[in-house]
């Protein structure tokens, strides 16, 4: 039998409820673009690695703290998530679902591929952070870093929670979510609505690697681990706004937490696909298509 | 006493707050074209979708042949011989007219050429012209898609045929020209028919019997001259073209 | 309209297609002289094709995007190596035995994402980790160690030669049989329900079709030829590890898959070969100093394809097959 120290489960579980929030900020923009345009992008978690590096080379050269470069990545990351909306997305709307998806595949591709063209496999780590000292609540150690991420996460996604209930392109993107004929026949520009959504989305990976570069490293194979994440939050949480992917994101955290205390980190993926498996054969929720 | 096919009884279907099928019954009878009418979102479209399996009903029940056939699943339904043919035309768009008809036939037929052999027969009998049968589901007009539609039911050898909207978007010589069909369908293969409409001249025609549905349920039934002058019916469609 | 004829179940024009090729096949280590490394690399796409060709039963035929092809070629491939290394047991058990392990693995994956209505992109993305994940598992139980399997000169009970020519011509018969399988398919009542399916699934289910029963059909016929192909691929490699699990062969299977036009058997043997040709240039030139070159251009190719040309080469094959008449099956 597998024995576990009691605090280093608790520890790990603290640790797995912070991380788990920032898992929920990286899967939202997936769920974002698969709620109102009906598209996974498989290359969702290398825009986050790619946000991981260009948050890596801004810092080290500008000499500023990660967080601090969200002001030039995430405007940028808008950008070029509309500029692949635009180029790619839109021109396969009208083909058959598999090659819908496979153009994605082929962007991942070319990102992943690129990061080890250009950085090689070793993993680049900014070295500095204003976040790199641990906060003791009583027993439980946390790392600065990884409670602020948890913390911002938290407050992007109420944030997006706010746009897409009170605001004017929240409620055209939840529209457009709904009902696509009905949003086109309501005045809704839906193909604007797209190209704003797939931006956000995407400007969501940079936040999301931005806090990551505080306590993690960036390396070319990220894309496999935030992708795996993303699509089972958006399995698990379904349709369910805000709301499910919060609560799917916390759910996989500690289940990653308990898994990491149990097995060992290595096993990361395994468990996180686990899940997916067991989602897919027991809760499949979320995977129904609209009809 | 003509044999009853298909009983609906008091069936019930809700989207969410909606309901769009409110305790509705009625039954069909061996051989023959029963017209069901309403006016728009009386719940006909959703009731054929009970009857096939496509939708659950909440409460109620439906029986085929004294089967009991509530929720079962389409593919099943059709097994036992129900088939049915679509709102909007669903054509095989990458397929031709022939390989299309013979997916309906296979169902019975599982060897591929015999399958095919059946289904020249069937488009042969619904009237699409030889020639036509190696173009492409992108290839045809309305009128063809829809005989071919009915071909494709047809080929899976079902005693019951529900046609959900078929007239629609037909010229009047079309319309003859299905209505032709419909009855060589019942005259000669002996099949029975429920024929979801709105264009009163087609189903009125046509029709052996006539069932109206208003709001989710059965507001009348009989023959065509009777529902005709039924102020309940007339009241319902008020408004609407006169027949 | 006459009866078509046919062979073996599949068309006449088919059936001496696939000899014809074969028999061409067949000259090429002559033509290389029996140069060990040229017939390695012919070897190699050969396999190659073969996959493809096999991967089209569910990508093209079935129409789901299968990223695991490398994942069940390395089933085969491990299962049967390590039968053969730690208990000596014949690849000709071996390999069946593989089999056997693939298609549990590829009806687990598919079972719960072929329900009707759940879109296809989760069995993509399922099949997408499944190499890796497979991978971790192999390599947390057997650890980075490599097994190497026993050397003969020359037995076709081991399947273990000291040349490759014998490899060679196994794969072009297994390459004939994936081609006939395709056509098989394709002339059956699975591929007509699987062309319905692709079309419409609602209206497919409206005719009987039980559309997760024939989608599975089709995958459990092409994990089990993938898996072959790993079974004969472990012994000409001879060597058994977590490395058997390639993560990008099951993604570029799928590109060449495509680029090839989805449903062309022929499309896809030709694009494999061409690609995987483009691919070993690509490796032994600017591979080197760029890792990851080559697959950076298979994106590029995807994308391409899918955003101008989703109908692959088989537009063009098409496009031939209308200047010659005679070509036309």
């Amino acid at each position: 039998m597998i024995s576990v120290d009691p605090m280093l489960l608790v520890q790990n579980i603290v640790n797995g409820v912070f991380m788990g929030l920032i898992y929920s900020l990286v899967a939202l923009g997936l769920a974002l673009i698969f709620g109102v345009m009906d598209i996974i992008n498989f290359a969702h978690g290398d825009f986050v690695m790619i946000g991981a590096y260009l948050t890596f080379l801004l810092a080290t050269s500008l000499m500023v703290d990660p967080t601090l470069t969200v002001f030039l990545t995430m405007p940028l990351f808008f950008i070029i998530g509309i500029a692949v909306y635009k180029g790619i997305i839109e021109r396969v709307l009208g083909a058959e679902p598999l090659i819908q998806i496979a153009v994605t595949v082929g962007l991942l591709m070319v990102l992943r591929n690129l990061a080890l063209m250009i950085f090689k496999a070793e993993p680049r780590g900014v070295p500095f952070t204003v976040f790199g000292f641990p906060i003791n609540i009583g027993p439980i150690t946390i790392a600065a870093s990884r409670l602020v991420a948890g913390i911002v996460s938290l407050v992007a996604l109420f944030l997006v929670h706010i746009l897409l209930t009170k605001t004017k392109w929240g409620i055209a993107m939840r529209a457009t979510a709904d009902d696509r004929e009905v949003a086109e026949l309501m005045g809704i520009n839906v193909k604007k609505v797209y190209a704003v959504t797939f931006g956000l989305g995407i400007s969501l990976t940079a936040l999301a690697a931005a806090l990551i570069m505080t306590f993690s490293r960036a390396d070319p194979y990220l894309g496999l681990l935030y992708g795996l994440l993303s699509w089972v939050i958006v399995a698990m949480g379904g349709l369910g706004g805000v709301i499910g992917v919060l609560a799917s994101g916390l759910i996989i955290g500690v289940i990653e937490a308990i898994g990491i205390s149990i097995v060992s980190a290595g096993a990361r993926e395994l468990f996180i696909y686990l899940t997916f498996f067991l989602i897919l054969w027991f809760r499949p929720r979320g995977l129904f298509g609209r009809r | 006493m003509p044999k009853t096919i298909l009983k609906v009884v008091d069936v019930v279907k809700r989207f969410g707050g909606i309901i769009a099928v409110n305790h509705m019954s009625m039954e069909v009878y061996e051989n023959e074209i029963l017209g069901l009418i309403g006016p728009n979102g009386a719940g006909k479209t959703t009731l054929f979708n009970c009857i096939t399996g496509v939708y659950r009903p909440e409460e109620g029940e439906i029986y085929f042949m004294e089967e009991k056939i509530t929720g079962l699943p389409p593919h099943v339904i059709i097994q036992k011989g129900i088939a049915r043919t679509w709102q909007k035309v669903r054509p095989f768009k990458k397929l031709t007219v022939l390989d299309t008809v013979s997916v309906g036939a296979l169902l019975r037929t599982p060897d591929v050429d015999k399958a095919r052999e059946k289904a020249m027969n069937i488009l042969e009998f619904v009237g699409i012209e030889k020639e036509k049968w190696n173009r492409l589901g992108t290839e045809i007009t309305l009128i063809e898609h829809k005989l071919i539609d009915l071909a494709r039911a047809l080929a899976t050898e079902p005693k019951l045929l529900l046609l959900d909207e078929v007239a629609a978007g037909l010229r009047p010589h079309e319309m003859d020209r299905l209505a032709k069909v419909l009855l060589k369908i019942r005259d000669e293969k002996k099949i029975t028919m429920i024929v979801v409409e709105h264009v009163m001249r087609f189903v009125m025609g046509l029709s052996d019997r006539i069932v109206v549905m208003h709001q989710g349920r059965k507001i009348a039934e009989g023959l065509p001259q009777q529902v005709a002058s039924n102020p309940k019916v007339i009241e319902a469609y008020l408004g609407t073209k006169p027949l | 309209m006459a009866k078509p004829n046919k062979i073996l179940g599949i068309p006449r024009r088919n059936f001496y297609g696939i000899i014809v090729f074969a028999l061409i096949l067949s000259t090429i280590p002559v033509l290389l002289r029996f140069n060990t490394y040229y017939v390695y690399l012919a070897t190699d796409i050969i396999l190659i094709a073969s996959l493809v060709a096999a991967w089209n039963i569910i990508g093209g035929y079935a129409g789901q995007l299968d990223l695991a092809a490398s994942a069940y070629m390395a089933l085969g491939a491990v299962v049967t190596g390590n039968l053969l290394a730690l208990y000596g047991i014949t690849p000709w058990i071996g390999i069946p035995i593989g089999v056997l392990i693939a298609l549990s693995v590829a009806v687990a994956v598919g079972y719960p994402t072929f329900r009707f209505g759940i879109k296809e992109v989760w069995y993509a993305l399922l099949t997408s980790a499944l190499v890796v994940i497979l991978s971790r598992i192999y390599w947390l139980i057997y650890g980075s160690a490599e097994t190497y399997l026993p050397t003969y000169q020359w037995s076709w009970f081991y399947l273990r030669f000291s040349r490759y020519e014998p490899f060679y011509y196994m794969l072009v018969v297994m390459l004939a049989i994936v081609l006939w399988t395709n056509y098989r398919i394709r002339h059956s009542k699975l591929g007509y329900y699987l062309n319905a399916i692709r079309e419409d699934e609602l209206a497919a289910e409206a005719l009987g079709i039980d559309v997760r029963k024939y989608k599975l059909y089709a995958l459990m016929i092409y994990a089990t030829l993938a898996s072959i192909i790993g079974g004969i691929y472990v012994c000409i490699t001879g060597v058994v590890g977590y490395r058997n699990f390639d993560p990008w062969l099951g993604i570029t299977t799928a590109v060449m898959g495509i680029v090839g036009g989805l449903g062309s058997v022929e499309g896809a043997v030709m694009s494999a070969m061409i690609l995987r040709t483009l691919e070993d240039y690509l490796r032994g030139t600017i591979g080197a100093q760029y890792p990851g070159s080559h697959l950076l251009v298979y994106g590029i190719i995807l994308i391409l394809v899918g955003v101008l040309k989703p109908e692959g080469l088989a537009s063009l094959i098409d496009y031939v097959k209308k200047k010659i008449p005679w070509l036309r099956s």
